[in-house]
């Protein structure tokens, strides 16, 4: 392998890069911008209203009930009105006057535990979820204080600490861990696409320069941009820069300030290790796309699997067992993890988990360089 | 065919195809071809669109495996990486980096061929008159004008060993001139130039032609000769009747 030419190589793609505004933007301000907003959703997000409808269908007993719950519901921010039946409370959740019916049944004050039904709309199950947890957080406190038996406060904890109340906490290093593997991805798969396609391919194999030394330059042009491209993700998600109040600007900080455990350079080797397998990758599957619009057709197929696979959404352990295996084999995976190792759990080089997904990024990369390399001298159609 | 044209050194052929073949499903496009061709001359590979002439030359630089036969350049099978140092190729679509500047282009292709002295890019720069365009990217250049740094970038290194597949397309009838000269000038200082074309005009140009037609050679000589042999003044009539002969023979 040749140093001259793989150095050429690297200049040559770092220069078309550089000159590349439209993938410069893509590279270093999406990302910001996208965990920014994600943040400010996770973080600032609205708990939604509730609009509490009660039929009481117990008489007496249910009348004590139907004020108890008032009071409790009213006293965490909702409102509270009452329907004569069933079916007038479900069609005003269905017009949204209401956000949620209690029923309390006929049987209610008797022996034995009643059964309360809480209906919704139906239309939105994640928000609803927190319908439902309203009603019976009120329900609880209802119950107590007519039964006199004061429910345990519950404390969660975890092994690494109290867990942050940042909601923002565990989801950042897997957009971290995406983003530098994502947007590499694309930006190689495109230009080395434009290599195959503008003839610049068939002359470069026309030179003596090995597969290797191409796969190498790339390797380097691109890391160099990811490395400058994590450094800045991490630096405005792991940094708060207070900016004080100009005028009618209430006073705002710049940076996410995600708290992280372990040491930012590690989870930086993570991120890097991820972003070069990436760079093969792209040069790989470039080689079944004809256009530079199949490339990005290939997002559906490659990356988007692994976005849904490798834990950024779904904890791998909450995936169906089928599926479980898959996420095995998919590099974004170990990335993720070792981001959340050093992120959550401190980790440093001495955490096993931490080794392993370290080596395992390695081995994805050299992997993929080798197979990259592969298909190079096929045929330029 | 004359396959015992006399090189000036007198040795081992510098270019060589046996049995050469190229198939892509059902088209031939190279059909069983063979031939020598020596060193301080310029061969043309004449012949219509779809004929092979690229495909010919992508196999004799070992670009593409051969469904049979072997290339030969320089006494080394191809492909051969260490023989790609002493071969030039100017593709038929220009190869050059649009985001990148001439002289970058220039620079980089002679880092892949391991040429270091500025010289070598001065020189090629100058050769197609470029120089004073170093710093225009390539993009912005006119289809001429990347042509030129597509030739230029294919010279960088010197190679005793030329392919040229439609060097002079969108090149002014002027500069034309001047290109031409400088493959003399090249075959002359040793080096054997492949020039594939389909204008017939720079035929004249060169000192033996190869009728290209459907993936075979169906002729070869000079083109004084190649027209005596038709019995005709016309180069392009003298195509139509050795091809008339091929299909007639099949
Ligand atoms: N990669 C490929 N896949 C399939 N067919 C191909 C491929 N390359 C060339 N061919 C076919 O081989 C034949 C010869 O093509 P080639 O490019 O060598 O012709 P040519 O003589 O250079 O033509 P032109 O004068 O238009 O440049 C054509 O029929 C072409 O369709
Ligand atoms: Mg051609």
């Amino acid at each position: 392998m040749s140093r001259r030419r793989t150095i050429a190589l690297f200049r040559r793609v770092a220069q078309e890069i550089r000159r590349d505004r439209p993938s410069i933007a893509l590279l270093f301000i999406a990302p910001i911008v996208i965990t920014g907003l994600v943040t400010f959703i996770l973080r600032e997000g609205q708990t939604p209203q509730v609009d509490a409808v009660i039929v009481n269908m117990a008489a007496t007993p249910g009348s004590v009930y139907t004020s108890a719950l008032t009071t409790a519901l009213e006293a965490e921010g909702a409102t509270v009105t009452t329907a004569p039946d069933v079916v007038t409370a479900e069609s005003m959740v269905a017009d949204h006057t209401a956000t949620v019916v209690i029923v309390l049944p006929a049987g209610l004050g008797q022996r034995g535990a009643p059964t309360i039904t809480v209906i919704t709309n139906g239309m939105d199950p994640s928000g609803e979820g927190s319908q439902v947890a309203a009603a019976s957080k009120a329900l609880v406190s209802v119950a107590s204080s007519i039964t006199g038996i004061t429910p345990p406060t519950i404390v969660h904890e975890t092994v690494y600490g109290t867990p942050s109340s940042d909601p923002i906490t565990n989801f950042a290093p897997a957009l971290v861990a995406f983003f530098a593997y994502f947007f590499v991805y694309i930006l190689t798969g495109v230009s080395f696409l434009r290599e195959r396609t503008g003839g610049t391919l068939e002359r470069l194999m026309a030179t003596p320069v090995t597969r290797g030394e191409i796969v190498g330059g790339y390797t380097l042009g691109f890391g160099v941009f990811a490395m400058i491209q994590v450094a800045l993700i991490m630096t405005w998600v792991l940094g708060t820069i207070r900016v004080p109040s100009i005028g009618p600007i209430p006073e705002f900080s710049v940076g996410l300030g995600i708290s992280v455990a372990g040491n930012p350079l590690l989870a930086y080797v993570v991120v890097i290790l991820a972003a070069m397998g990436a760079v093969s990758l792209g040069i790989f599957l470039s080689t079944f796309a004809r256009t530079e619009l199949q490339v990005i057709q290939f997002i559906p197929i490659v990356i988007v699997p692994q976005f849904l696979l490798s834990g950024v959404l779904f904890p791998v352990a909450t995936l169906p067992e089928l599926l479980q295996p898959l996420s095995f084999v998919m590099p974004l995976s170990y990335a993720v993890d070792g981001l959340r190792q050093v992120f959550i759990r401190g980790a440093d080089l001495s955490v096993t988990a931490l080794q392993v997904d370290l080596l395992v990024l390695t081995g994805f990369a050299i992997l993929f360089a080798v197979v990259a390399s592969r298909t190079i001298r096929r045929d330029v159609a | 065919m004359p396959t015992d044209a006399m090189s000036p050194g007198g040795g081992a052929p510098a270019i060589r195809a046996v049995g050469l073949a190229k198939r892509f499903g059902l088209i031939r496009a190279v059909d069983d071809v063979t031939f020598d061709l020596v060193s301080g001359r310029i061969y043309g590979l004449l012949g219509p669109n779809g004929s092979g002439k690229t495909t010919l030359i992508r196999l004799l630089a070992g670009l593409t495996h051969a469904t049979a036969g072997h290339a030969e350049v320089l006494g080394a099978t191809m492909p051969s990486r260490t023989t790609l140092e002493r071969i030039g190729y100017m593709t038929q679509s220009d190869g050059v980096y649009p985001a990148l500047s001439v002289e970058e282009n220039a620079r980089f292709f002679a880092s892949m061929y391991g040429v270091s002295a500025d010289g070598a890019v001065e020189e090629s720069l100058a050769l197609v008159e470029l120089a004073d365009r170093r710093r225009s990217l390539t993009g912005t250049l006119s289809g001429g004008q990347r042509r030129r740094l597509s030739l230029a970038c294919a010279v960088i290194h010197r190679p005793p060993v030329l392919f040229l597949d439609e060097p002079t397309v969108g090149v002014d009838p002027l500069l034309r001139v001047q290109f031409w000269s400088y493959f003399r000038s090249l075959a002359d200082g040793g080096a054997t130039i492949v020039v594939s074309s389909h204008v017939m005009d720079e035929a004249d140009r060169c000192d033996e032609l190869l009728f290209v037609r459907a993936g075979k050679i169906i002729a070869r000589g000079s083109s004084r000769e190649l027209r005596d042999r038709a019995g005709t003044t016309d180069l392009e009539q003298a195509f139509l009747r050795f091809a008339g002969d091929a299909e007639a023979a099949r």
